[in-house]
């Protein structure tokens, strides 16, 4: 019979005087289960731990349960006795006797019976348990970036390292967006400048190896180990391996044909931020009948209501434009129209500020329509207060915001990972994950995420190159979580429903043999699967069935 | 000389925490220095954070789990930075740990200590609106789960008496009377400082009457009495005790003296509504607010909801608040959209300060050799918010400006790469 040790921890007087141990002792006794049974004033302290370890090792126990305080406190400690005894980590159980019965349970009594019933279920269980061992893969610590804007270049940048490549891939150009921009806020620089800055430092970068006019064809693979395919400018494929994959494939300006009070389409001097940050690029800002504009007006959060969010970077981007046309045109007249000013960085009250004094105006409306009456446009708007007035102007510049790059499906669906409910890239968690994903090695950063500034941006490109730093180090193996699910050859029908529920990829169909399998590097032992497999095939290594009824039949009693 | 790879983490609040664990996970030393007797920073203050409304302490839980089990992190509570000299990859840092006079070895967390100590003493973690013992933990749950003594309040600290209550009640012998503050000396290649933020005391803005009227909270008094392991047990009061009928929360408190948008104050009022709405039937809230500032997806969509359950939005300028009558009732009165003169009585008012840098800062940065931008956060590059001036030094966290725990995240994390890449052979 294998021998169980069971070890009663005291807490000092905190489950002591809560409980009756010499009772639970003289009945686990009388059961006949364990092969020995030990108290001690306090487990976890070094005197307690030492005890254990000597203890274990004298009455040569082969698994333990420790009846004690809450696996959150204590399970990791006790785990690592469990190793110095030389024995599986895992062959172990801890049983919650302090914050689930002493500190519950103000009757003695009751917390007595009800700590001796979670005892007898745990010597019950950890006969079951399997010796689980930790694992380990070899892993590529190289990168694949997609999008060659702003952000993949500076994620490229804050991944290459001596011993860490870097394969960017762009569409296009290396610059991205911000090849159409003039100028930056809130510093007001050249964005040419800046970029080329940054491009040159690529360039220099010897470990970065850039793909202009190439495309992503597919990428397979895992953390640790993905596989790319891209075809480059001369349209050869060509196949790359890096460990982790960053998606920074940006966004899009809303475009606003479908509202039609904006006039957008309808009229010749009605553009789009993004269209006229192109003309100040080329230096010339005239409207359709080739005269410099006397006036223009710029209308804020055009789209934001079917949109269903504010894209943060518009109202500081259309002073910026604001401040660009009164540079460039004497004497003109720029009016902002909005509805509130999202000014969320500690130097934009100050750019507001400025932008003011430059004499542009700032105009708050409830509702506006662009209309034209004989050759003049005129703005129509309502204010918060029901006033109604009317402005002529020669030229609108709508304020749109940003919407998901068309390709972010295609790239979900390649990788695993969800997006949310407005097409952006969704992360793993929005405080604690924002650019990770679900599907580990998966990053997500910049406007691909949702609207960021330029900074924002690439604040998260350094945040995604932190995360693959941090796990992904050159020369060290990768440890796989132990407690994973596996499926049985023999038992599994191939009907896919394991495939559907795991949150994080792990499982797919081996065609060949049209059952399921388990990729363990993905999985993170929820055990989502084998709840929910329906012939008992998906399994967890340390939640058998039958160690939960082992544990369960106790328990019920 | 050899670079040193161990990383220096000033703070323990979540850029601290986030930016420590990718440290370690690369397998670095990381020591991990807190000025607190526990860590978890502002974050565990709130009971819930939105705009998905998940509970703020069992978020940070594992994280701080992670960080008190990881063998490469030496969390050290009570800490202060005194003296740093060196260059990037080579500082030397002396770091004060100031006494705990209980043992971190043996204490065990039962509280035991807590219920015979004869002082009584102001919660500062509490927004000093409950009372603790001098030998204190900061709220359930704070962790580490070890207690500390206040020598300040402590009877055998100034008044120098015998007093032995916590030290006869503790089972494991783990109070230490004469334990003393260390002088420590580190070395390290790369230093954080991730030392957060505080809201500003809006007492200088006599309008808001905040010192003046009892009912009148700042956020993170109104926080404190939501949350479940605070003073009322997360029960929304009067400091009467009465629940209120009627609540008013003020936007933008001080911005326009300040000089910026603090970023984060209206989508935690509009919590502020939800947690209202949520738990007091049939209360009225009421928010005054200037422009609406809601950024980030998810922000916008929850303002809705919550506005649709019953929030009525104002904007409003010359907000006063005054007495109403003899109670403990309060008036608002203020300029509306139209320009004309209004006001709403209401049982209680939550105001929203500007956010400012960590006391201390100041102090620090000059310690670090970092300068400090024009509102006294630590200044760093243009496009580049995680890198100070100085070599090897990088900043995380609302210690660089106000912002959102997402963009706080991101930033530790994005100045741990910095961090580790500098410190790479």
């Amino acid at each position: 019979m294998v021998k169980i040790g069971l070890y009663l921890c005291e807490c000092g007087p905190n489950i002591a005087e809560a409980i009756n141990l010499d009772k639970i002792a003289e009945q686990i006794k009388k059961d006949n289960k364990v092969a020995g049974i030990e108290q001690h004033k306090l487990l976890c302290s070094e005197d307690g731990k030492k005890f254990l370890v000597e203890s274990i090792k004298k009455n040569e126990f082969e698994r333990i349960v420790i009846a004690a305080c809450s696996p959150k406190q204590h399970e990791t400690t006790f785990m690592e006795v469990m190793s110095s005894s030389d024995l599986n980590p895992y062959m172990f159980q801890l049983v919650n006797i302090r914050e689930q019965c002493a500190w519950m349970t103000p009757d003695k009594e009751a917390a007595t019976s009800k700590a001796l019933r979670s005892i007898r279920a745990a010597i019950n269980r950890v006969r079951h348990h399997d010796a689980l061992q930790q694992k380990e893969i070899d892993c590529n610590p190289d990168v694949i970036v997609v999008g060659g804007g702003i952000t993949g270049i500076e994620a490229a940048l804050r991944t290459a390292q001596k011993n860490r490549k870097v394969y960017l891939i762009e569409e296009q150009k290396l610059g991205g967006r911000l090849r159409e921009y003039g100028l930056l806020f809130p510093t007001m620089q050249p964005a040419q400048e800046f970029l080329n800055k940054k491009i040159t430092e690529v360039k220099n970068t010897g470990q970065i190896r850039v793909f202009e006019n190439s495309k992503v064809k597919e990428i397979l693979g895992f953390f640790g180990n993905f596989v790319a395919t891209i075809e480059n400018k001369d349209r050869e494929e060509i196949e790359v391996n890096a460990g982790s994959v960053i998606l920074a494939i940006g966004a899009n300006p809303f475009i606003p044909t479908g509202l039609a009070k904006y006039g957008y389409g309808t009229f010749d001097d009605v553009y789009t931020a993004a269209e006229f940050e192109k003309m100040t690029s080329s230096n010339n800002i005239t409207t359709k009948s080739g005269n410099p504009p006397k006036s223009v007006a710029i209308i804020h959060c055009v789209g934001r209501k079917r949109l269903g969010y504010c894209s943060k970077v518009c109202c500081t981007n259309s002073m910026k434009i604001a401040r660009y046309i009164k540079e460039k045109l004497n004497g003109v007249k720029v009016i902002q129209f909005y509805k509130n000013l999202c000014l969320p960085d500690k130097k934009y009250d100050e750019f507001y500020k400025k932008t003011k004094e430059k004499g542009i105006e700032f105009l708050r409306f409830s509702d506006i329509e662009v209309t034209k009456e004989a050759n003049q446009m005129m703005l129509k708007y309502k204010q918060e207060n029901d006033n109604e007035d009317a402005l002529p102007v020669d030229m609108v510049v709508l304020s749109t915001g940003l919407i998901p790059n068309p390709k972010t499906e295609d790239f979900a669906q390649m990788l695993n990972i969800p997006v949310d409910e407005y097409g952006f890239f969704k992360e793993e968690h929005m405080k604690l994950g924002p650019i990770s994903t679900i599907t580990e090695g998966v990053f997500i950063a910049g406007c691909a995420q949702g609207p960021h500034s330029i900074n924002d941006s690439m604040v998260q490109a350094g945040a995604a190159a932190g995360k693959i730093l941090s796990s992904l180090v050159p020369g060290r193996r990768l440890q796989l979580e132990t407690k994973t699910s596996y499926v049985s050859e023999t038992m599994c029908i191939g009907c896919g429903v394991c495939v559907d529920i795991c949150a994080y990829g792990a499982l797919t169909i081996d065609e060949s043999k049209r059952i399921s399998v388990v990729n363990e590097v993905l999985c993170r032992g929820c055990g989502n699967c084998a709840s929910a497999c329906p012939s008992g095939a998906a399994r967890h290594r340390h939640f058998t069935t039958k160690q939960i009824t082992q544990e369960m039949i106790e328990i019920l009693k | 000389m050899a670079k040193n790879r161990d990383i220096l983490v000033i703070g323990a609040g979540l850029a601290g925490i986030e930016a420590s664990l990718l440290s370690a996970q690369a397998g670095r030393k990381v020591y991990l220095i807190e000025q607190a007797s526990y860590f978890g920073g502002a974050a565990i203050k709130s009971e819930e954070v939105c705009p998905n409304m998940e509970c703020a302490t069992c978020m940070l839980a594992p994280k701080q789990s992670d960080i008190l089990e990881n063998k490469n992190i030496e969390l050290m509570t009570l800490s202060k930075v005194t003296n740093i000299s060196g260059e990037s990859g080579n500082f030397t840092v002396k770091i004060i740990k100031r006494a705990r006079y209980v043992s971190l070895v043996d204490c065990i967390g039962c509280g035991a200590c807590f219920e015979p100590c004869p002082v009584s003493m102001d919660n500062e973690f509490e927004e000093n609106m409950s009372k603790q013992k001098a030998i204190y933990l900061a709220c359930a749950g704070a962790l580490p789960n070890v207690p500390a003594i206040d020598m300040e309040y402590c009877l055998r600290g100034k008044k120098q008496e015998e007093c032995t209550a916590c030290k006869e009640a503790c089972m494991f012998d783990a109070i230490i009377y004469d334990d003393k503050d260390e002088e420590i000396e580190i070395r390290v290649g790369a230093i954080i400082t991730a030392t957060g933020f505080k809201l500003n005391d809006s007492k200088q803005f006599k309008q808001y009457g905040y010192g003046e009227f009892e009912n009148v909270f700042n956020a993170f008094e109104f926080e404190r009495l939501r949350a479940s392991n605070g003073p009322t047990s997360g029960i929304i009061q009067s400091r009467d005790g009465k629940e209120p009928k009627s609540i008013g929360l003020i936007h933008c408190v001080g911005r326009d003296n300040r000089g910026y948008c603090s970023q984060v104050c209206c989508m935690y009022l509009t919590k502020f509504a939800h947690y209202a709405l949520d738990i007091l039937p049939g209360v009225k809230v009421y928010q005054f607010y200037k422009e609406l500032s809601i950024p980030e997806k998810g922000n916008q969509k929850f303002y809705h909801e919550v506005k649709e359950k019953g929030v009525k939005s104002i904007r409003a300028k010359e907000i006063e608040i005054i007495k109403n009558g003899n109670g403990a009732g309060l008036k608002i009165n203020y300029q509306n959209e139209k320009a004309e003169k209004e006001s709403v009585d209401v049982d209680m008012v939550v105001l929203a300060p500007y956010v400012e840098p960590f006391p201390g800062t100041d102090e620090l940065g000059k310690l670090l050799g970092i300068e400090l931008g024009n509102f006294g956060f630590f200044k760093t590059a243009e496009f580049d918010s995680v890198s100070t001036i100085r070599p090897g030094i990088f900043v995380a966290g609302c210690a660089q400006g106000p912002k959102f725990m997402q963009h706080v995240t991101t930033q530790a994390q994005a100045a741990a790469a910095r961090a580790l890449n500098i410190t790479e052979d």
